[in-house]
């Protein structure tokens, strides 16, 4: 008994540990935000790497969620005689929804990973040790461009997702269910709260993934088996964290 | 022996070539030839002395010839050491303790490195050297103690004075930690390129002599990935010299190499020292081999200093471990299995 409360005991202070050691790399890297050096091509490079990295398999995601949600909002509508509000139910949905969580998720797997992992192996080949020999801060350097570019990155995605996935609602609704394209469009009404959560919420996704997964990869333990820890760990903990805090996003701002 | 002039004397300790003025006095280049080679000096940049290698440049001299006798003086200046150790230290180590996942890394340890010399580390894996070489350069900090570099206690500075006191150091990785994303010449011109508003020609220039002092002239096109582990070394060796440290760290510079690529790079490290006459800190396993490219050795074992002695004394030493270190006995104080 005195052994599993110990044993939870440590857990918990292990975990209150590391949720404090997250905290003070986030507001280090936020801090050199505004501290010079600045280094606009490091920031472009990595808006490349997680932007364009994600871009396709956005758009591919963005088309089948429309067609998805399209078909089935029509045959549950349908039942109701309410098939007229196929576009805005698709619009909504893909706006307040799944464009920041799907862009969010993707980004994780595909962007959000590869930067675990080459801070990782950066780590165990003592790179960044380097880096801190030759004056250089590795949290400057490394961490706060890839912070800002996916700040950046994120919204744009989100809102490409958001267009392509109504499209693909769109697609499916009018040329193969064989829905008018005036009904479908014409009845869309969204307002700049919509776009503004969807936003809010890329935003807090793209830091969740960016400091996260920058976090994990800075501390890999040593070896391969550490870099592919602290992967699987970045991606499933940022993943996690982007579902809970959309709960909250959307609770807050319905 | 040749004599100098008043003259020459005087040019020769302007140009601050050490070299030079042994290469002259051992008759192996006239005055004259050093003379034009000095005419030469002023428009190369930075503090090594080039001398020797613009004298092979000029065909005055063979590299192999300019290596020899650079080794023969290394053996000269060596042996003095053995007799009159240097005093003035560079780095200090007071009672410096570090506990690292419960385990006792280092164990109070007291250590002066001497300033302008080759220092080695040695001692068993895991005994605490590249902890060691880690606090030596504040990317470690100690459990208790203090460690000081130039009688400054790096627990006392700022982030800021910190960086500062790093720029006098280079390391060389027991990996190389070269970006792998970047050529051999952005590697070695990395240091430069965000650490000094020095222009892009004098950048070039510098990195072109740092690869040229490695053997690797020619070869900065080239990625990591395409290098051989000896070359990896050359290379990182070049990027921890491109910023003309005071003191260069070495984490087992030779570790994984072949014994003539292990003696190249030894020959390397030493004509390296003689035209820069850096402090050098490096940790090696090559013993016995070791206390012939050294000055200084410090034996570690079990996070505690055992000796800390010209090398000489150290493979003379009575002490048991270090005894069964050097011949690399199976049976002794450490327990192998």
């Amino acid at each position: 008994m005195t052994a599993s409360i110990q044993r939870l005991g440590r857990t918990a202070l292990g975990v209150i540990r590391e949720m404090g050691r997250m905290a003070l790399f986030l507001a280090k890297a936020v801090g050199y935000f505004f501290l010079p050096p600045f280094r606009p091509r490091n920031l472009l490079r990595q808006i490349h790497f997680i932007g364009l990295r994600s871009l396709f398999v956005i758009c591919l995601t963005a088309v089948f969620s429309g067609f998805v949600l399209s078909l089935l909002g029509y045959y549950t509508l349908s039942r109701f005689g309410s098939s007229g509000l196929l576009g805005p139910a698709v619009a909504f949905s893909v706006i307040r929804e799944l464009g920041p969580v799907l862009s969010g998720l993707m980004v994780t797997g595909l962007a959000g990973s590869a930067l675990t992992a080459e801070l990782g192996i950066m780590r165990i080949r003592e790179q960044l040790d380097a880096l801190e020999i030759m004056g250089i801060q590795p949290v400057q350097y490394l961490v706060v461009p890839r912070i800002q570019a996916a700040l950046i990155s994120l919204p744009v995605l989100t809102m490409i997702f958001d267009v392509i996935g109504i499209l693909g609602g769109y697609v499916e609704a009018v040329h193969l269910l064989g829905m008018s394209g005036g009904t479908f469009i014409g009845a869309i009404e969204l307002g700049m709260t919509d776009i503004g959560i969807s936003l809010v919420k890329a935003v807090t996704f793209g830091l969740i993934i960016s400091w996260v997964c920058t976090y994990k990869g800075f501390y890999a333990l040593r070896g391969a088996e550490g870099v592919s820890q602290a992967t699987t760990s970045a991606v499933v903990l940022s993943s996690v964290l982007i579902l809970v805090s959309d709960y909250f996003i959307t609770s807050m701002m319905l | 022996m040749t004599a100098f002039s008043p003259d020459m004397a005087a040019s020769v300790a302007g140009s601050r070539s050490r070299i030079g003025q042994q290469l002259v006095e051992a008759g192996v280049v006239s005055i004259g030839q050093l003379q034009e080679a000095l005419r030469l000096q002023p428009v190369q940049r930075g503090k090594g002395d080039l001398i020797g290698s613009i004298l092979v440049e000029l065909g005055y001299l063979g590299q192999a010839d300019l290596l020899q006798f650079l080794f023969q003086q290394f053996r000269k200046e060596r042996l003095a050491y053995q007799v009159v150790p240097a005093e003035e230290g560079i780095i200090e180590f007071r009672g410096i303790e570090k506990i690292l996942d419960g385990r006792r890394v280092l164990d109070g340890i007291d250590l002066v490195i001497p300033r302008g010399k080759i220092t080695a580390v040695i001692g068993v894996s895991g005994g605490g050297k590249s902890v060691t070489l880690k606090h030596m350069v504040g990317l470690m900090k100690p459990t208790r103690g203090s460690v000081l570099v130039g009688g400054r206690d790096l627990a006392t500075l700022s982030t800021k004075e910190l960086s500062q006191v790093r720029r006098r150091f280079s390391m060389l990785f027991q990996g190389g930690a070269l970006f792998d994303s970047l050529s051999v010449f952005d590697n070695v011109a990395f240091p430069l390129r965000e650490t000094t508003g020095l222009s892009e020609e004098v950048i070039r220039h510098r990195v072109e002599r740092a690869l040229k002092e490695v053997n690797l002239a020619g070869m900065g096109g080239k990625f990591p990935d395409d290098l051989s582990g000896g070359m990896s070394k050359r290379v990182a060796l070049a990027r921890a010299l491109v910023t003309e440290p005071e003191i260069l760290l070495l984490d087992e510079p030779t570790a994984g190499l072949d014994p003539i690529i292990e003696n190249a790079i030894h020959y390397l490290i030493c004509d390296t020292f003689m035209r820069t006459r850096l402090t050098m800190v490096l940790i090696s396993h090559a013993v016995p081999d070791i206390f012939n490219w050294c000055h200084h050795v410090v034996a570690l074992h079990q996070g505690k200093v055992l000796e800390s002695a010209p090398s000489w004394a150290i493979a003379q030493s009575e002490n048991p471990v270090i005894r069964q270190f050097i011949r690399g006995d199976l049976e002794g104080p450490i327990q192998v299995i």
